[in-house]
């Protein structure tokens, strides 16, 4: 049964030059379950609000969209909001009331069912979510994963036939992400609901997916089951390849006439298969070519304890540790182990009750703004919008600089040289809520840039990233790093640790468990890393980048043919 | 433990306390006064426990000794004088017997309304007027998920605003005004932009669709049915007594009641129950509970 058809869709929104969807052709079945991805600003969330009338955007758009065999425009809104449930990015924007049990009934009273209906249906979705347990609890009180699944458990009660998703797991950590996308797949899978969701996090979710759908530019480039999908892109060299998964990647770039691997377990044995008649590459001997650290110290934690109330617990815990100048440190670990809160208290917003902290060999007490010229810390929140207080990207800039005793001419050079460094110039007239996750990031850190800081800061700063805002990220971060910047960076994105950075710390109950060089990090651990060495650590327990495996199977076939 | 009687229909609980508030301004009569004040005292205890009896010595208590001395002090009406003060001005029964009395209703008023609050969440709150005007009920529920939210995101904007040195905790009297100003059109600016997602999942969810319902998870069952019926019949008597003047006092110039009778003592019974049935139907779910519980 076809849900959607979709023909020859154009769309432009109103005074811009270029099309956001160009000839968009395609027919959705019944109980698929679609993965659409694409750059940051390909059109994606564009197309997805095609397909409810209420969130179309204004613009000019040709073609048309079918939903049933039926015209969308023609279809009525009470049908439209039952039948088509729609799930946002951000879990917080989308509550609308103060109690879980009312957020789950909203769509329903807007619908007009009675009681009891409402009550049998609230029950229903509760018991198939697991929200009893929470169910009578006020909204400010779950976490992030809990509200996003209570935003979809709030759309399932209307029994939708088709969900659509845009990047709904982009604000959560690594581990309530899965859980959702499990949930996602449990829907498809148990109650035959369509889906169609736009994500960037494609390594967990292509092993569920039916089809995945490429868009370049408002354009279908490649459209088919994940692994041909993925094969399109490699043959014409697509950026996006970048974000498919590890197995896949690694096979692409060994090129072996084997069947394409997707999960880490197929991988496993894709690698078994193709190592069957070569001698395997033997493990180097890891030359440690980190650049050795200077001897002075930048950051030094002694004996620390922290809790945020008097009788409350202990967030920090005998947390002693170092990083040295000129340092790019990872902090990784699971949710609520106290990373941020060691960040605040690096950055001087929390104090500890116990225990000294020194910056550059100084105590440093009462936090004052004089003491940011003094350490020269720089710290990029999480969310970075909360930095932005003008029109434009470019005041805002000039904003930071609004207190120095500085000349025009040595301002603009100032700014200039940032704006260089962080490649903003094509977006400095825009306003800076208008960017893309990708864009405010880097225009916040160009704010952060302009303290000229000794040591940086960073909260998450791939959160929300598609893979190849991510790419630039990493490489941007690396050239401040060369520039003898210290760098002290919390993360959930373990790939991105290992890619990037220099030194990595095991974070866990409130203290650092463990800390050695990226690569020995991360081949020490058996879970805890990357999806590349977790398929080639029983023959590399070395090889820890999509890179490095690729290295090694290549030298492996080379010493066969000896 | 959850307190039985806040379990029943919010209906119930909010026609109790107003039935209860209403009666303890209105009746001035002293043994009406001291049963309501006691037995407000002992279920804003059984409610809150240790934090209610220290709350009752610590603040009530002193209240009710101030007021009661404040009032002859400055009202000298009445006709049994006892004695007269340096300044010339008599001290009268009437009016330390009135200050007194005033004293001890505005401290059970102000005990009913702590159990009022204890009693009366927001749910239960929004309920009540959404019966009344269904928008209403939504845009409470709305209030009340908006103000904690924006007040985390001010402390979230702060935060990062004095990581960049610009907090209003920051630089000199001027500065941190404007820093605050800023901190504040970030906040407005931040407001407004997620606001546009929230629109967006009202909409798509059908929300301004004609025929909206309002769900609520309360039943009025048989055993709410049976305690309004108790209610209405209690409020009933004491309503027919006040009519005949059996609950109301005389203070000025001299104090004047109705004399104690069968009727009277039928009325007093009738305010008493009122006033101690929380207590009841807490006490009576409590043995019921424990013989349940020894059976097994």
């Amino acid at each position: 049964m076809e849900i959607y058809r979709i023909k020859n869709l154009s769309f432009t929104f109103p005074l811009a030059e270029r099309e956001a969807l160009s000839n968009i052709d395609l027919t959705i079945q019944g109980g698929q379950f679609i993965t659409i991805c694409g750059k940051s600003g390909c059109g994606k969330s564009t197309l997805l609000r095609q397909l409810k009338s209420i969130l179309t955007p204004h613009g000019q758009s040709q073609g048309e969209v079918l939903f049933h065999g039926q015209s969308l425009r023609d279809v009525d809104q009470r049908t439209q909001a039952a039948e088509i449930g729609f799930v946002l990015q951000d879990p917080d924007n989308q509550i609308v009331t103060d109690k879980v049990w009312h957020e789950l009934a909203f769509g329903l009273e807007s619908l007009g069912y009675d009681q009891q209906t409402i009550r049998l249906r609230v029950a229903e979705m509760a018991s198939f979510f697991g929200i009893q347990n929470w169910f009578h609890k006020p909204v400010t009180e779950l976490s992030g994963g809990q509200k996003q699944l209570l935003n979809l458990a709030s759309i399932m009660a209307m029994n939708p036939s088709v969900l659509i998703l845009d990047e709904p797991t982009s604000q959560l950590d690594p581990i309530a992400a899965v859980d959702f996308l499990e949930t996602i797949s449990k829907i498809n899978r148990e109650l035959g609901t369509t889906i169609i969701m736009t994500e960037h996090r494609l390594e967990e979710v292509l092993t569920v997916s039916d089809r995945l759908i490429v868009l370049d530019q408002g354009k279908v480039i490649a459209d088919d089951s994940p692994a041909k999908a993925g094969e399109i892109l490699h043959t014409i060299q697509h950026p996006m390849f970048a974000s498919m998964p590890s197995p896949m990647q690694i096979h692409a770039g060994v090129g072996s006439g084997l069947d394409c691997p997707m999960t880490v377990k197929e991988g496993r044995q894709w690698l078994n298969v193709y190592l069957e008649d070569k001698a395997a590459a033997q493990t180097k001997v890891t030359t440690q070519s980190l650049t050795t650290p200077s001897s002075s110290v930048a950051i030094q934690f002694k004996d620390v304890w922290f809790k945020h109330e008097r009788g409350g617990p202990d967030i920090i815990k005998d947390l002693s540790f170092e990083v040295s100048e000129g340092a790019f440190y990872c902090i990784v670990g699971g949710n609520g182990t106290g990373k941020t809160t060691t960040l605040s208290l690096i950055s001087g917003i929390l104090q500890p009750y116990r225990g000294k902290i020194m910056i550059h060999g100084q105590k440093h007490t009462k936090w004052n703004s004089k003491h940011i010229t003094a350490h020269q810390l720089g710290v990029l929140p999480q969310n970075p919008a909360s930095l932005f207080v003008k029109k434009t990207v470019e005041l805002d800039l000039y904003e930071m600089l609004s207190d120095h005793p500085l000349s025009k001419e040595e301002k603009q050079q100032k700014v200039d040289s940032v704006v260089k460094l962080t490649e903003l110039e094509h977006l400095l007239a825009m306003h800076p809520y208008d960017l893309s996750g990708g864009e405010q990031q880097r225009a916040a850190l160009a704010k952060v840039l302009l303290l000229e800081p000794k040591i940086l800061l960073l909260d998450e700063p791939t959160k929300g990233l598609d893979g190849f805002f991510k790419q630039k990220l990493g490489l941007f971060l690396r050239k401040l790093h060369h520039q003898g910047v210290t760098i002290v960076m919390v993360s959930h994105d373990v790939e991105f640790c290992a890619k990037y950075g220099g030194e990595c710390a095991m974070f866990f109950d409130g203290s650092v468990i463990a800390s050695h060089p990226a690569e020995q990090f991360f081949a020490g651990n058996s879970f805890y890393t990357t999806a590349a060495n977790r398929m080639a650590r029983h023959i590399w327990r070395d090889a820890v980048t999509i890179e490095g495996v690729i290295e090694r199977c290549q030298t492996s076939t080379s010493l066969s043919r000896v | 433990m959850r307190d039985s009687f806040s379990t029943y229909h919010p209906l119930i609980n909010f026609v109790y306390f107003v039935a209860v508030i209403t009666c303890n301004m209105v009746f001035m009569h002293p043994i009406f006064q001291v049963i309501a004040l006691l037995s407000a005292g002992s279920y804003s205890i059984l409610l809150k426990g240790g934090k209610a009896v220290r709350f009752q010595l610590l603040f009530m208590l002193p209240l009710l000794l101030l007021m009661a001395t404040v009032n002859p002090l400055f009202n000298h009406a009445g006709v049994t004088i006892l004695f007269y003060l340096d300044n010339g001005n008599p001290i009268t029964l009437e009016s330390i017997l009135y200050g007194i009395a005033a004293a001890c209703m505005y401290v059970t008023v102000i005990l009913w309304f702590s159990c009022y609050n204890a009693v009366m969440t927001s749910d239960k709150f929004i309920y009540i007027f959404g019966k009344i005007l269904p928008a209403l009920s939504l845009i409470f529920s709305m209030v009340l998920r908006f103000v904690p939210r924006y007040a985390a995101q001010i402390k979230v904007i702060s935060h990062a605003q004095k990581s960049i040195g610009r907090d209003v905790s920051q630089g000199n009297i001027v500065r941190r005004a404007r820093n605050g100003m800023r901190i504040l059109s970030i906040m407005m600016s931040w407001a407004l932009e997620n606001a546009i997602e929230t629109a967006d999942s009202m909409k798509s969810r059908g929300y301004g669709l004609p025929g909206r319902t309002s769900f609520s998870t309360y039943r009025f069952d048989r055993r709410d049915t049976i305690v309004f019926l108790i209610m209405l019949g209690l409020m009933a008597v004491i309503g027919a007594a006040a009519f005949m003047g059996q609950n109301s006092i005389r203070f000025f110039p001299s104090i004047r009641i109705q004399p104690m009778s069968m009727v009277s003592i039928m009325v007093y019974i009738a305010y008493g129950f009122l006033c101690v049935l929380p207590v009841v139907i807490r006490l009576v779910e409590d043995i019921k509970w424990k013989f349940i519980a020894s059976k097994i």
